[in-house]
């Protein structure tokens, strides 16, 4: 390995000290590690070498070495290469540490690198009993919030139908993970794991996020709070052995006894689903309309 | 030698280049615990890499300095290596998703909280990002002390499966966030056996002071739900609007095609099956599975009889 990383070693060097493009032929001239090699041999170490530089997030750009663009050139500006040093302490360091070993994105914790580049910690802390699984992979969403941070638009097949937004945000939910964005239907939130065919190649700074553009607002606290029915009120009891639990779920106070309450719903299907995840422990007193839904769904699933 | 590992060898070196330029004078100890080199020769092996590279021409004053001197680590001459490499897009999510989960637990230091703002000042000042792990942060951090103290908890358990309530002594190991939901990892005395609970059906909790002895490693926390030979097995056919189910449940697919979808559902107590289907209405089929059946025509009886 060693002769390997010497040469990417000299390759940035050389491409960080040179403030215009050179062309491949130029850096198999120049930059020690690639001499004596033969064509074929050469394109296929730097082919390697560029796709390393990239991993690691090094900014190596293809671009014209003449104005009349016969040939290219690589360049890495010093500017876009350099982390912008957030400045934190070794404190911050640790407990950003502790959060990345025990958050997993994608089945596994996070590689070190990023925490290196920050500035490295030390491997203190101990056993931490905390842990959580925020499921998709970084590498699925980073391309994602490239986009939202960039304001490039993103194009992509969700349920069969091929749509383009401006994404303003993205939000880990209830255990998936959501883009938030606006097209010609309007606002609306996508479950990132259900988008297909994604690109994001548009150009940045195509749009600008509305001020008044609130994430948490746009992702309902609650799923049966949006959706595609008109809103109407509906009023449950819980009874008392599982009432705590609802209290619970719908962030309202409750000592003991039956807890009775009035919700906004908009998603029939939603609300009907969690309701039936209390067995018979809840019922529906009002509208008559919400009952004879959530009857018909029983009766449908004891044919 | 593959890629990943070149990359990640790499990486380290240019994030540990510009630390030891900014900090003159850090020892051998200091560099090897912050930029993780489990020996003092590992980080002397990449010291001598750098210092037989430069710029070309690859003369004494085109090449970089480092090496060890006595106990210091000395880099001189890399000026161009003074800053690390920024983040990739992916490890910048990672880095700010994993601490805004620590923080949506409510389990955050103050140094977490400052370190989230100076991050997302610096690094991704445009963009809209939100961890939520519904949860209750107060039992996430009762238990989550119980568990670093080795303390036995009392539960009081409203089972998910079996809608009963028990209380039981477990021996708290971990605490996580899978799927939506909050889980404990322990031992339960009542079942004698390694259980997990989900934190929101916990009703009441107590800490005793009695202390126990963790396992010498706990096993990883198995998020997803895995089979066994006990559980009940059912067939159910699924509408294409019931597609859903494969994203949420671990099931089998015995059958997809030409507009029919078939699984095979397995779980510990009948009645989660049950549920499910009572809740898809008309949009799936019991097939196969005579307890299931039996369950949740029990099931449905009992809701639609606060309905008459």
């Amino acid at each position: 390995m060693r002769h390997v990383i010497e040469r990417l070693l000299n390759l940035l060097a050389f491409l960080l000290t040179t403030s215009r493009p050179v062309s491949a032929e130029e850096i198999r001239r120049r930059v020690a590690g690639y001499g004596g090699s033969s064509d074929e041999a050469f394109r296929r170490m730097f082919e390697r070498d560029k796709d390393v530089l990239r991993n690691i997030g090094i900014p190596l750009e293809l671009t014209a070495t003449d104005g009349w663009g016969i040939e290219q050139g690589y360049v890495i500006d010093p500017g876009a290469y350099r982390l912008a040093d957030p400045g934190l302490t070794d404190e911050e360091r640790a407990a950003l540490a502790i959060a990345s070993r025990v958050v997993r994105l994608g089945g596994g914790p996070a590689p070190p690198d990023a925490l290196l580049k920050l500035g490295g910690t030390g491997l203190g802390g101990g056993e931490e009993p905390l842990g959580a699984d925020l499921g998709l992979p970084a590498e699925t969403l980073g391309d994602l919030f490239v986009a939202v941070s960039e304001r490039r638009e993103v194009t992509f097949t969700y349920h069969g139908r091929q749509r383009t937004i401006r994404p303003y945000g993205l939000a880990h939910r209830r255990g998936h993970w959501y883009l938030v964005g606006e097209g010609s239907s309007g606002m609306r939130v996508f479950r990132v794991d259900r988008m297909e065919e994604t690109d994001v190649a548009g150009v940045p700074n195509a749009f600008v996020r509305p001020r008044n553009f609130n994430l948490r607002a746009e992702i309902d606290a609650h799923p049966w709070e949006a959706g595609p029915d008109e809103a109407v009120t509906a009023k449950v009891r819980f009874e008392p052995e599982m009432a705590w639990w609802a209290a619970r779920t719908l962030h309202v106070q409750h000592t003991e006894g039956p807890l009775e309450v009035e919700l906004p719903v908009a998603n029939v299907d939603a609300f009907i689903g969690w309701l039936l995840s209390f067995d018979d422990s809840a019922v529906i007193l009002e509208p008559p309309d919400l009952r004879r839904q959530l009857v018909e769904r029983v009766e449908a699933a004891l044919v | 030698m593959s890629r990943r590992r070149t990359a990640s060898r790499l990486a380290r070196i240019l994030a540990m280049l510009p630390w030891v330029i900014a900090n003159p004078g850090s020892t051998v100890g200091d560099v090897s615990r912050r930029f993780g080199y489990t020996s003092e020769k590992d980080l002397a092996s990449d010291l001598d890499m750098v210092f037989v590279c430069g710029l070309p021409g690859y003369g004494p004053g085109d090449l970089m300095v480092a090496y060890i001197d006595d106990d210091q680590v000395v880099v001189d001459t890399a000026d161009y290596f003074e800053g690390a490499p920024r983040l990739t897009p992916a490890e910048t999510l990672s880095t700010l998703a994993s601490a805004l989960a620590v923080v949506a637990s409510g389990q955050a230091t103050p140094a977490l909280e400052s370190a989230v703002d100076k991050l997302a000042g610096t690094l991704a000042p445009e963009t809209a990002l939100e961890v939520d792990l519904a949860g209750e942060p107060e039992l996430v951090g009762s238990l989550r002390h119980a568990a670093a103290d080795k303390r036995v908890v009392n539960l009081t358990y409203t089972s998910l499966a079996k809608g009963g309530t028990t209380v039981r002594d477990v021996e708290p190991w971990s605490v996580f966030a899978s799927l939506g939901n909050w889980y404990l990892v322990g031992y339960c005395r009542l079942a004698q056996a390694e259980r997990i609970f989900r934190v929101d059906r916990i009703r009441e909790l107590s800490l005793t002071d009695e202390t126990f002895v963790p396992p010498a490693a706990t096993p990883e926390p198995a998020v997803r739900y895995t089979p066994s030979d006990d559980d009940v097995r059912c067939v159910i056919e699924l509408s294409e609007e019931a597609r859903w189910v494969l994203d949420y449940y671990p099931v089998d697919v015995v059958e997809d095609g030409d507009g029919r979808l078939v699984i095979e559902f397995s779980a510990a107590d009948p009645s989660v099956a049950a549920r499910l289907l009572l809740r898809l209405g008309a949009r799936a089929r019991l097939v196969d599975g005579d307890e299931v059946r039996h369950a949740l025509s029990d099931l449905g009886q009992r809701v639609l009889a606060r309905y008459t």
